[in-house]
């Protein structure tokens, strides 16, 4: 989860969230170049005495036609390489369904026996000591953990959208429809995220927290909750 | 306590960043200094200075991710690697077994 006052990412706990905390850092840094050429040509301008002499510029048209060019290859080569990363597939070891309501989240595992439980947001009232406020909920989603997992995502009323900042995962739950996404976690804990489309008046406080542990306490739990 | 240059790139924390930036100031020191020192213009030393600065910043920043991403690859390789390893000790999928086990059957 996100400290008080943080302004970066969440640390991330899937590949793809890796890569795209790397692509943002290589985004930053062609922004700082950008921002410096700019900040010196600006120093330049105002030292400069105005003139209308200029009536042939080739040379200079050429430079800024061509440096935004390299500079959109830079960014757009990785970026598409991500986005493509994103959009594989590969064979899931689990599907999980996860569907939105007014205001809590509904998860079924259905390659199992009938295995379904609603996910509602702890009140503040009743949270244990040492807990995170408005994060919480009463039954967590467990997942074992480096397996490829696919979440179909889908909703019973209005808009929602199930998001996860440290997977990288963010998918729209839209009434009707079935949006599918799939993650893999890379070491075992707590991820937490909050519904993040408007919904209502509850919006803020139907939070997703997603627990990875090793595969034989994912049996375990499983086999508890289905009994 | 992190620092921020213009702002928004947080050197500490990013890898590759502080060292891009430091080599990004020498390279524009040198670039500029050197082209003051051999033709005595200052205002074209300025602009090769940075010129100098942003693209010693950025050719560093693009060999050293270079390198970074091929660490990483070869870290996950051996992650897994020591994964399998443990997991296939001592069964027909060990290939240490395997080499012994055809030393054996040549003697």
């Amino acid at each position: 989860m996100a400290n008080h006052s943080q302004f970066g990412f969440q640390d991330a706990s899937s590949p793809i969230m890796e890569e795209l905390v790397e692509f943002h850092d290589h985004a930053l840094m062609v922004a700082l170049a950008i921002c410096s050429l700019v900040l010196y040509l600006l120093a330049l301008m105002l030292m400069e005495k105005l003139s209308s002499n200029t009536v042939d510029a080739q040379e200079v048209e050429l430079v800024w036609t061509i440096l935004p060019a390299i500079v959109l290859i830079m960014l757009a080569l990785p970026s598409l390489q991500i986005l493509y990363m994103m959009d594989e597939i590969d064979e899931p070891d689990l599907t999980l369904k996860a569907i939105g309501h007014q205001w809590y989240w509904t998860y079924e595992y259905t390659d199992f026996e009938d295995l379904s439980f609603d996910s509602y947001m702890l009140p503040t009232s009743e949270l244990p000591l040492g807990h995170f406020r408005l994060l919480e909920v009463d039954h967590r989603v467990v997942i074992p953990m480096e397996s490829p997992i696919r979440v179909i995502v889908t909703a019973d009323d209005v808009l929602h959208s199930w998001a996860v900042p440290s997977l990288g995962v963010k998918t729209d739950a839209i009434p009707g429809r079935l949006n599918q996404t799939s993650f893999i976690t890379t070491r075992p804990g707590i991820f937490y995220g909050q519904c993040s489309e408007i919904c209502g008046a509850n919006h803020s406080f139907m939070p997703i927290v997603v627990e990875s542990t090793p595969l034989n306490h994912f049996e375990n739990w499983s086999s508890l909750l289905s009994s | 306590q992190s620092f921020k240059l213009l702002g928004f790139l947080d050197v500490q924390s990013v890898p590759c960043a502080r060292e891009s930036v430091l080599y990004g100031s020498l390279g524009s020191l040198v670039v500029g200094l050197g082209h003051f020192l051999a033709t005595s213009r200052v205002r074209r030393s300025c602009d090769f200075a940075v010129g100098g600065f942003i693209s010693t910043m950025l050719g560093y920043w693009f060999y050293c991710r270079y390198n970074l991403a091929q660490k990483r690859i070869r870290q996950r390789m051996l992650k897994e690697g020591m994964k399998n390893r443990m997991l296939f000790e001592g069964s027909y999928l060990d290939p240490e077994r395997k080499q012994t086990g055809d030393e054996r059957s040549d003697s």
